[in-house]
C-alpha cells in the first residue's frame, strides 16, 4: 500500500475510459481511480504509479491531506483487493480491536480516550483488511494521527497540533500512548450506539452478519471499485461475522457518558486503570 | 407420485452463525434468519424426503403429533417456496 499510494503533483484527466467527470465527482475505471474536487484539487491513482495530485491554485494543503488519507487511500485498497471499513481502532497484546459507526459517532475520541489509559492507536477512521489467508483477517496499520473536533479534545485532554481543514473543524492529534506499524489480526469490531444507558453487549447470531451491512462511505467505495455480486457480498459478510468477535457499546452523548463508556470500554478490553 | 422437497442451491448463499442459519436469496437479495423449527426444517429439506416425509421427520425431532405441526411447516415451506430456496425435484 505504501508504494501505491505514494504521491506526486501534476495534472490529472478529467475523465477514464472515454467517461468524463466533472467536479465533485469521483469514477472508478480500467483500474484506475479519479477524484475531482469541488474545491479544484484532483487525484488519480493508477496501478503502479502511485497517486497523481493536482493542486488548485490557493490550494489548501490541509484539505489536500484529508482526501488523500481519506477517500483515496480507500479507494486505492480497494482497487489492491483490501477491505476497508469505517473505523478507528487500537491495538491490545497483538490484536486490533476497532470501533466502527457513522462520522460523528466518537470513533476517534474513543481511541484518543483509550490512549490515554496506554494503549497504541492502529487507525483513525479506515481500517484496512487483509483477506488473503482464509485461516485470519489481518488489519494494516494506518495513518499516525487522530482528526479530533474542539470538543473530542477537550473530553480527551489531548492537545492539537494543527487544522485538519478548514471545513471540518477538527485538529489533528498526536495518538497519546504512540501507534502501531505492523499488521495484526482483527479480534473485535464495536458498533458504537447512542442511547441513555451507557452498556456494552456481545452481538451473536444474525445480528452479526445484518450489522455488516451498516452503509458507511468505505462500502461505497468499495462496491463501486469492485463490483461484487450479491453472492461475493454475502461470502465476504459471511467471513467476518464468523471471525470476528462483535459488540455494540451503548453511551449517552455528553460528558459523563463518555467518560463512563470510557471506563467500560477499557475494562472490556482488560486494561482499566493502565496509564491512570 | 409425491415429488421431495429440495434446495435450489443455485438461487441462495448460506451460513451458519452461532444457532441460526442466514440464507439470502441471490435473485431478490432478500435475507432470512432461521432459527428454531425453522432452521431444523431447512435442515430437513436434503432433497430425499417429500412434504410425508418432512413431517414424519420433524414431528420425530420435536417428539409432537404431525397435525400439531402441519400447518406450520406447509406454511413454511410455501414461503421458501414463494422466495425461490425450495423446489419439487
Amino acid at each position: 500500500m505504501a508504494r501505491e499510494t505514494r504521491a506526486a503533483y501534476g495534472p490529472v484527466p478529467h475523465g477514464l475510459d472515454g467517461i468524463a467527470i466533472g467536479p465533485g465527482f469521483r469514477l472508478f475505471a480500467e483500474g484506475q481511480f479519479l477524484l475531482r474536487c469541488e474545491s479544484g484539487y484532483g487525484y488519480h491513482y493508477a496501478p503502479g504509479q502511485g497517486v497523481t495530485i493536482e493542486r488548485p491554485p490557493r490550494g489548501d494543503p490541509d484539505e489536500e491531506t484529508l482526501w488523500l488519507y481519506g477517500s483515496v487511500y480507500s479507494a486505492v485498497a480497494c482497487l489492491n483487493g483490501f477491505y476497508p471499513l469505517h473505523a478507528s481502532a487500537i491495538a491490545v497484546d497483538g490484536k486490533v480491536h476497532a470501533f466502527t459507526g457513522p462520522s460523528g459517532a466518537g470513533k476517534s475520541t474513543l481511541v484518543a480516550g483509550l490512549g490515554q489509559r496506554g494503549l497504541p492507536m492502529f487507525c483513525d477512521d479506515t481500517l484496512l483488511l487483509d483477506l488473503s489467508d482464509p485461516a485470519r483477517i489481518v488489519a494494516l496499520p494506518g495513518h499516525k494521527r487522530l482528526k479530533l473536533t474542539p470538543e473530542a479534545l477537550a473530553l480527551t485532554g489531548t492537545a492539537a497540533q494543527q487544522p485538519v481543514g478548514a471545513e471540518t473543524g477538527k485538529s489533528y492529534v498526536a495518538p497519546p500512548a504512540g501507534d502501531v506499524r505492523e499488521p495484526l489480526p482483527l479480534a473485535r469490531l464495536v458498533f458504537l450506539e447512542q442511547g441513555q444507558v451507557c452498556q456494552w453487549q456481545a452481538i451473536g447470531g444474525a445480528e452479526r452478519f445484518a450489522r455488516l451491512a451498516d452503509d458507511h462511505y468505505t462500502q461505497d467505495l468499495y462496491r463501486e471499485a469492485v463490483r461484487p455480486d450479491r453472492e461475493m457480498q454475502f461470502a465476504l459478510r459471511a467471513r467476518l461475522a464468523a471471525q470476528v468477535d462483535m459488540a455494540r457499546l451503548v453511551r449517552p452523548i455528553s460528558a459523563e457518558g463518555f467518560a463512563a463508556s470510557l471506563d467500560l470500554a477499557a475494562a472490556r478490553l482488560g486494561v482499566a486503570g493502565k496509564g491512570e | 407420485m409425491t415429488k421431495m422437497l429440495t434446495k435450489r442451491t443455485d438461487q441462495f448463499s448460506e451460513t451458519a452463525i452461532d444457532e441460526e442459519i442466514v440464507v439470502m436469496s441471490l435473485d431478490s437479495g432478500d435475507f432470512f434468519s432461521l432459527t428454531g423449527t425453522a432452521r431444523t426444517i431447512w435442515q430437513l429439506i436434503d432433497g430425499n424426503r417429500d412434504r410425508a416425509a418432512l413431517l414424519t421427520a420433524l414431528a420425530g425431532h420435536y417428539g409432537c403429533e404431525e397435525a400439531e405441526i402441519a400447518d406450520d411447516l406447509d406454511a413454511f415451506v410455501a414461503q421458501l417456496s414463494q422466495a425461490g430456496l425450495i423446489g419439487n425435484a
